[in-house]
């Protein structure tokens, strides 16, 4: 199935094309240009390198989340907008099971992680079982200085991804961390997870769509705390 | 016959998610606007995080709802335009992304639309016979500006806010006097049942300028109830919001007058969201004429934000070859015409 695979959850922006499981192409950038800018030139640049006609596409595939939620929001518009003029079924993938995706190791626990402000993470936990990669527990925000000594806990020897520069002293026996080249997230892991689950469903099913934020507005937050201690 | 020229316009600035199809620049083919005014009631004004969690979830509905209404497909269509600002950056950034989605998957040309610009084009609907060049004065919670249409594409700035825009002052004594959000129809409301002429409230003229400025006028405005309610005497809220009204409308106006005094101008269109207020159209209308110019009288579809005006401005842009890379991004603080 041809695939267009987006993530722009973090800094980084990458975009893939597969087909099933093979990468035609893909393209990285993280030099800190907003999505904003370069997302639909890289994308049209890659179709173009991997000679992929958008008219061939079968499938769009985007990250939903967690991430920056202004990042989120604009591969998910780009995404849906896509779809809608190629008349394309859209799939979103969970951002943090995008990253575990980059380390196919059995035996170990991999615990994605991405900045949820003031200190916060967004924690993911995900095993390999049989060639399947699962998720071990729901993602949850945690601090980022109680997340080593929770994760030593575990049954099983712990790999961090992701923005593992955030996890405060971790390098040891139980907690390491994955190597550079696979900690952030691939568009080309996108389209692959996006186009094994993929199940025929209405041509605009994809409508109403949110990201998964996982944390509501901070203005909510507080409009909330006030009304309720009242 | 000339070929026709269907132009999509999708607006995403601030907190309404809104698309249309207009033709020719004339004909309103659609127009589908999803409102979050109630959602953020609660907060007392509008908070950005929360718009664009709305703008995502609407945008793709609302634009589909703009092309079905219009009995049109995405082929049917000549040019995607798109507000790209000024606005809330977060919010914007919904709209652009998604036009810039259909661009890429149609080969569409994209159209990126200043959206002062469009509330000042609206005016082409209100009035078939206006035609450049004529005065424009731009009042809305974020801005205040009078400019001069040269022609379709160019747009020379005669002045504008130095501080808060006139809506801005209208939202920020409606909320000091406890009115809910959006402020500016409350204190409309409120000043019906006042005497405009109560309390002289200071008119902040600068002089040898077409700027403006507002928060003078605001404080004098929180002082004179902080000062009556200290003194314990009874405050008419309607000749508080009466006055306070009059003293923003004799400002615009005399600047309006004086302007098209200058320029010799006939003709004066008021575009941007206070542009609804009832009191400024009338004297604005009179102070126009005193003048031997005409205001454009302002119709309901130039006073909300919407997608309509983005398709109008994006027709002349369209026929100008205006068209914007792949890479446009959103641009919160976008001006108006040049100095």
């Amino acid at each position: 199935m041809l695939t267009l695979g987006i993530d722009t959850s973090t800094r980084v922006c990458s975009v893939a094309v597969c087909d099933g499981e093979k990468i035609l192409g893909t393209l990285d950038i993280n030099v800190g240009l907003t999505h904003s800018e370069g997302l639909v030139p890289q994308l049209e640049t890659l179709l173009h390198l991997a000679r992929v006609r958008k008219e061939d596409l079968e499938l769009i595939a985007v990250s939903r989340g967690p991430g920056s939620f202004t990042g989120l929001r604009i591969g998910m518009a780009t995404a849906e907008a896509l779809a809608y003029s190629l008349n394309l079924p859209l799939r979103a993938v969970d951002t943090l099971k995008v990253i575990a995706y980059n380390l196919p190791v059995a035996g170990v626990l991999l615990a994605p992680v991405l900045d949820a402000q003031k200190g916060n993470l967004y924690v993911g936990q995900y095993i390999w079982d049989q060639g399947q990669l699962e998720e071990a527990e729901p993602v949850s925000i945690l601090p980022a200085k109680n997340l080593v000594s929770l994760l030593e806990k575990k049954d099983r020897p712990v790999i961090l991804l992701g923005e593992c520069h955030r996890v405060p002293r971790h390098e040891g026996f139980l907690v390491a961390s994955a190597p550079e080249s696979a900690r952030m997230p691939r568009g080309s892991s996108v389209a692959i997870l996006a186009a094994q689950d993929y199940e025929p469903a209405d041509r605009h099913s994809y409508f109403g769509m949110e990201p998964f934020y996982i944390r509501r507005s901070e203005a909510e937050e507080l409009w909330e705390k006030r009304h309720n201690t009242k | 016959m000339e070929k026709e020229i269907n132009i999509l316009g999708i607006e995403s600035s601030c907190d309404e998610t809104a698309a249309s199809v207009v033709r020719n620049g004339r004909d309103v083919l659609s127009n589908v606007v999803s409102t979050q005014i109630l959602i953020h009631r609660k907060f007392g004004g509008v908070v950005p995080e929360i718009a664009s969690r709305k703008h995502i979830e609407h945008i793709m509905p609302v634009i589909d709802k703009a092309l079905r209404d219009a009995q049109l497909q995405l082929q049917d269509i000549d040019a995607v335009a798109v507000t790209y600002g000024p606005g809330l950056v977060g919010a914007l950034l919904v709209g652009l992304s998604a036009a810039k989605g259909l661009a890429l998957g149609s080969g569409l040309p994209l159209i990126g639309v200043n959206h002062l610009e469009g509330h000042v084009f609206a005016n082409f609907l209100a009035d078939e016979a206006l035609k450049p060049p004529f005065l424009a004065l731009v009042v809305s919670g974020g801005h205040t500006s009078l400019l001069v249409v040269e022609d379709y594409n160019t747009f020379r700035l005669l002045g504008q806010t130095r501080d808060d825009a006139a809506g801005e002052a209208f939202d920020k004594i409606a909320r000091f006097m406890g009115l809910p959000y959006p402020g500016g129809p409350e204190i409309e409301k409120l000043a019906a049942g006042g005497n405009p002429q109560a309390i002289d409230f200071p008119r902040p003229l600068l002089p040898d300028s077409y700027d403006f400025s507002f928060s003078g006028l605001k404080s004098a405005v929180i002082n004179y109830i902080h000062t009556e309610e200290q003194r314990g005497a009874e405050l008419s809220r309607e000749n508080v919001a009466a006055s306070f009204q009059e003293a923003i409308v004799d400002v615009l106006v005399t600047k309006c007058k004086q302007a098209l005094l200058a320029t010799g101008l006939k003709k004066i269109v008021l575009a941007g969201g206070v542009s609804a207020n009832k009191r400024l159209q009338e004297a604005l209308a009179s102070g126009a004429r005193e003048v031997g110019a005409e205001l454009v009288h302002p119709t309901s579809i130039l006073c909300t934000d919407n997608a309509v005006m983005v398709a109008v401005r994006g027709y002349y842009q369209y026929l100008n070859r205006d068209f914007a890379p792949l890479s446009l991004n959103a641009d919160p603080s976008l001006k108006l015409g040049t100095l």
